[in-house]
């Protein structure tokens, strides 16, 4: 398990070196090379570190653990078989994390990134809906069986498309200089990672790395079906460089218009799943 | 002896505890729900509140809030007592003791806030507690509705596929967990984030999302 957390992390950092490399190239800039996200990881792990003075310290510290012990165990869950259920959990547990590393600090910038996390609860409604309409049909939440329904009948990406592009939503929501990164936005310096730093930020980073790792995974996993590693992680590579094109010609939205189209999306997929149910029963 | 009548939701059980006819459960879902809860409900009782920065506008200067020690001691009480229900919220095994500890989630929450004197987070507790108020409504009267069309509370005998619960209790224990947890997301809590106490603020943030989960995973199991 450790040495795939870590070839998880590996592959993660990678990844975000590839999606700036790609924004970069579809914006006619050269950008950084890919193991750029890596380079920074290393570089802050070895920086000068301390706890800001006006920061509530323990939980300042206390959420970059937890931020990388639930990435960890959601890696666990989807190699495990487990239930998409607690995937859901983890995912809404992380935006605990985003809203308390901001408000921990004491910096205006960072409780301005944590209070737009609050107001973008609306990005976790898809994923609970892709959840439900994943249940519709497989009559279950377990990813071993989800694997298992789709070897006999075909990849949900076909059969529950709607679904699919309700994930592919959340997936953009948490991307990087994505239309919906606005707890990150330059106009509040960081956002909530503001006050983040040296070791501290190190640690941010790998279990982000591990969040893209677990999302773009569980995505092919619940919508493709299991693949040998080297063909999952070139459908990840896919998945993300198609993000990275997204990000790359989409401007970041306000805040309200954020909820807004996260808010019609889920919408129109109780719309879908009333369907279901009444096609189905 | 017990054996949790649907594992392909939230995993099989991993471990139960009986008060009488009561029976609380651990499966993997709930675990870790319950490990979360019971996470932040140390670092409440371990963690000192963060001075908020403030800039004086029209000029250079900036300075930073105090939280006050008997102010400090409400808030942290009242996280605690959050914690303990939000711990409680994630493992019972009755529909009815569900709805207890989502009101008294409410409560706590309100009660986190409502002590920091700021017109703006007053204002928004004020809001939180009438939607909270309302909410007990659909909340109790869903499982009203479950007891009378099924004869039981216990999700031990709900959970099972002989009984088929009302899609109507289902949507009532939602909505009102969504008003008693999920309120502050659709009100007032951007509002209320402004009030300091940064680990006892953020329990409200924990017990709403805790909350939600549980419930998705009662709603869909039943």
């Amino acid at each position: 398990m450790i040495e795939y957390l870590l070839f998880a992390t590996f592959i993660g950092l990678l990844f975000h070196g590839i999606h700036r490399k790609v924004i970069a190239r579809v914006q006619g800039r050269p950008g950084p090379p890919i193991w750029q996200e890596i380079l920074h990881t290393l570089k802050f792990s070895f920086k000068e570190t301390w706890i800001p003075k006006t920061a509530s310290q323990t939980l300042f510290v206390g959420i970059v653990f937890v931020a990388i012990a639930i990435w960890s165990g959601a890696l666990f869950i989807l190699l495990s078989g487990g239930s998409i259920l607690l995937l859901f959990a983890v995912y809404l547990l992380h935006k605990i994390v985003e809203h308390g590393m901001g408000l921990s600090t004491g910096s205006p910038y960072t409780k301005f990134g944590a209070i737009r996390s609050v107001i973008s609860a609306a990005s976790e409604l898809p994923l609970l809906v892709t959840v439900v309409a994943i249940y519709f049909f497989t009559r279950s939440l377990s990813i071993a069986d989800i694997t298992a329904y789709q070897e006999v009948n075909g990849p949900l990406l076909i059969i529950a498309f709607p679904a699919a592009v309700a994930m592919y939503l959340v997936i953009l929501s948490k991307m990087h200089y994505g239309p919906f990164s606005i707890i990150e936005a330059k106009e509040i310096v960081s956002g909530n990672m503001t006050e983040h730093f040296g070791v501290w930020r190190a640690g941010l980073e790998v279990a982000y790395a591990l969040k893209t790792y677990v999302l773009l995974y569980a995505f092919v996993l619940i919508f493709i079906g299991s693949l040998p590693l080297w063909l999952a992680l070139l459908a990840m590579l896919i998945v993300l460089v198609s993000l990275s094109f997204v990000c790359a010609v989409t401007p970041m939205l306000s805040p309200y218009d954020t909820v807004t189209i996260q808010s019609l999306v889920t919408g129109a997929l109780i719309i879908y799943i009333v369907i279901l149910g009444v096609v189905m029963g | 002896m017990f054996n949790l009548p649907n594992p392909q939701i939230g995993g099989p059980e991993l471990f139960v505890l009986e008060f009488g006819d009561i029976v609380a459960y651990f499966s993997p879902y709930t675990a870790v729900l319950f490990a979360f809860a019971l996470l932040f409900t140390v670092l409440v009782i371990v963690s000192r509140p963060e001075r908020q920065v403030d800039i004086a506008f029209g000029g250079d200067a900036y300075y930073t809030k105090e939280v006050e020690p008997d102010l400090l001691r409400f808030q942290r009480f009242m996280a605690i007592a959050c914690g303990l229900a939000t711990l409680g919220a994630m493992v019972t095994g009755d529909v009815f003791n569900f709805t207890l500890f989502a009101s008294m989630i409410g409560i706590t929450n309100i009660g986190i806030v409502a002590a920091y004197r700021n017109r703006h987070v007053l204002n928004a507790a004020f809001q939180y507690g009438i939607v909270a108020m309302l909410a007990t409504v659909p909340l109790f009267g869903g499982a009203a509705i479950v007891l009378s069309s099924t004869g039981t509370l216990s999700m031990w005998e709900l959970f099972t596929a002989a009984v088929a619960v009302p899609l109507i209790a289902k949507a009532f224990l939602v909505l009102g967990v969504m008003g008693e947890g999920m309120a502050p997301f659709y009100i007032a809590k951007a509002e209320i984030t402004r009030a300091q106490g940064a680990p006892f603020i953020l329990m409200v943030h924990v017990s709403s999302l805790l909350l939600f989960l549980r419930v998705m995973e009662i709603v869909i199991s039943m």
